[in-house]
């Protein structure tokens, strides 16, 4: 068949797939079997020599389609909940070994120096600068916290901070980890020595005592969440490149990153809780200490128990 | 085929051919991309420094949505494409050439830190270098392609003539030449033509612009 007639033979047909693939039309059930003669179409053009224009037409035509058709995932309904009511806790807890290292990496390193900084406080100043020590002090002053804000224009700039800077540091940890997982070891250490030497110093001084523990204790169950739940999965992504198992390393950091994922979206979601407590409730000076402890215990227990308890029933993971 | 396309094979037996884009266009597309970064966040803060802490709290979200957010939302949203992408040329696929989804686009993203690392996108220049589909550390965790898309040709009417049998039978290969370099003969140069005429003396028997004339009447009996 000349090219000529193969071309007003089929030209209807391709005219109404064009009109399906640029949306113009919208008989889109009709496109699996247009598709299935498009191909025909395409396998005669490339076998009888027809102009590379046409085949190149048709092949993108074809292209087009098979994104359209092959591209549409399966429903996924509520696949955020599921990974918060299942698959978050249970990633968790199997790679309890790993968390076991995060946590001494973060809460013995930051405990260690805090008790270092109480029992010698000019230890202090072998981690941080003397400004900066300076500066926290300034900050925690009993009235400095909400004072210096600006009143609740100036909570919600904070917020913006909080998202900004945390969740930042909460996904370069992740990323980082890449590498072997030692940025990310050594981003969940740094981030604890501050802590912990922060917390010392704050608390050797009466007046800051009583401002620092209340304004942390709350977020912090979040926040220092967030940023272990980063950690982890950043640290598993390299030790998937250090032992891939009877994996290629190409596909072993697939396996994991797909098996991360919901640990990824956790720990983001942990640090944006954070920052909403840090900027709106945290800093909040009417409420009196006790309130916060009370409400502090509570959200501890919650993050616990959710950590241990969430997720134990029901099916196998999606 | 060795010319480093890509081909897939879809399940009705066509084979669709992608070629990947190499560091050169894709640190383009990257400039653009951040230049267009560092002009919002200009934009956002001179309208940010009108409403004080509100503005700065503007100013933070929209820092935070523009770095990690806007990609994320490209690709997923506009077929793969950033703006920067869509300037240069090229798109992010799946590896089995389907359009990426938000895991896909959310890991090559937060990825993009790694291959930054420890300077100006060393880890992934060398990551590209080392692979043959051109792909960063984050394409390789997330099992993404970045190639280039193809460019929406207009088909070019084909040449009119006196129509010709051909003087012995040629291949389909052979045939699809001849008919494509009528196809092409506007961006040609007439001495060129006339050049390529005199080599395809084996066939026509006939030099320059005659055996070009010639060529186009067997590509006229070829197509009608």
């Amino acid at each position: 068949m000349k090219q000529k007639q193969f071309e007003a033979e089929h030209a209807d047909l391709w005219r109404e797939i064009d009109a399906i693939v640029n949306g113009v039309s919208l008989e889109t059930e009709q496109l699996p079997s247009y598709y299935r003669r498009l191909c025909q179409c395409l396998a005669l053009a490339s076998q009888r020599g027809y102009s590379p224009t046409l085949t190149d037409y048709l092949r993108r035509l074809v292209f087009e389609c098979h994104r359209r058709l092959y591209g549409t995932s399966v429903a996924r309904p509520m696949v955020l909940r599921a990974w918060l009511n299942r698959d978050l806790p249970r990633r968790v807890r199997e790679e309890w070994r790993l968390l076991l290292l995060v946590a001494v990496a973060f809460w013995g390193v930051g405990i260690l120096c805090g008790v270092l900084v109480w029992w010698k406080p000019q230890l202090a100043y072998s981690f941080m600068g003397s400004g900066d020590l300076a500066r926290m002090h300034d900050m925690y002053q009993p009235g400095s916290i909400h004072v210096g804000r600006g009143g609740s224009q100036g909570d919600l700039a904070m917020f913006g901070f909080y998202i900004w800077n945390n969740v930042s540091i909460c996904f370069r940890t992740f990323a980082g980890g890449l590498f072997a997982g030692i940025p990310a070891l050594l981003s969940v250490v740094y981030n604890g020595i501050n802590m912990g030497v922060v917390a010392g110093w704050l608390s050797l001084d009466p007046t800051t005592r009583g401002t620092f523990w209340p304004f942390v204790v709350t977020h912090s169950s979040f926040e220092l969440t967030g940023l272990m739940l980063s950690g982890l999965s950043g640290m598993r992504l390299g030790l998937a490149l250090i032992k891939p198992g009877r994996l290629s390393r190409r596909h072993a950091l697939y396996e994991v990153a797909q098996r991360m994922f919901p640990v990824i979206v956790g720990a983001a979601l942990f640090t944006f809780i954070a920052a909403f407590f840090e900027a709106f409730w945290s800093a909040n000076t009417s409420v009196p200490d006790n309130v916060k402890y009370i409400v502090a215990a509570i959200c501890w227990t919650a993050v616990l128990s959710y950590f241990l308890f969430a997720g134990r029933k029901g099916g196998d993971a999606a | 085929m060795l010319d480093g396309r890509l081909s897939l094979t879809t399940p009705e037996g066509i084979r669709l051919s992608l070629t990947p884009a190499g560091p050169a266009v894709r640190a383009w597309a990257w400039a653009i991309d951040t230049a267009l970064w560092v002009g919002s966040l200009m934009v956002m803060g001179f309208i940010a420094n009108f409403f004080g802490k509100v503005g700065q709290w503007m100013m933070l979200t929209w820092a935070f949505v523009s770095y990690w957010g806007y990609p994320i939302i490209c690709e997923v949203y506009f077929k793969g494409r950033t703006i920067g992408k869509r300037a240069a040329g090229i798109e992010v696929l799946r590896a089995d050439g389907l359009p990426v989804g938000w895991r896909e686009s959310t890991l090559r993203n937060l990825l993009l830190v790694a291959d930054f690392l420890p300077a100006l996108y060393i880890t992934g220049l060398i990551s590209m270098l080392y692979d043959n589909q051109f792909r960063r550390v984050g394409d390789v965790v997330a099992r993404t392609l970045v190639v280039y898309s193809d460019k929406a040709q207009t088909r070019t009417a084909l040449p009119k003539a006196e129509p010709l049998p051909l003087p012995f039978p040629l291949t389909p290969d052979q045939q699809r030449t001849l008919v494509d370099l009528f196809e092409r003969e506007r961006s040609l140069p007439p001495g060129r033509l006339a050049e390529l005429g005199t080599i395809a003396e084996g066939l026509t028997g006939a030099c320059d612009t005659e055996s070009l004339e010639r060529m186009r009447s067997y590509v006229a009996g070829l197509v009608q």
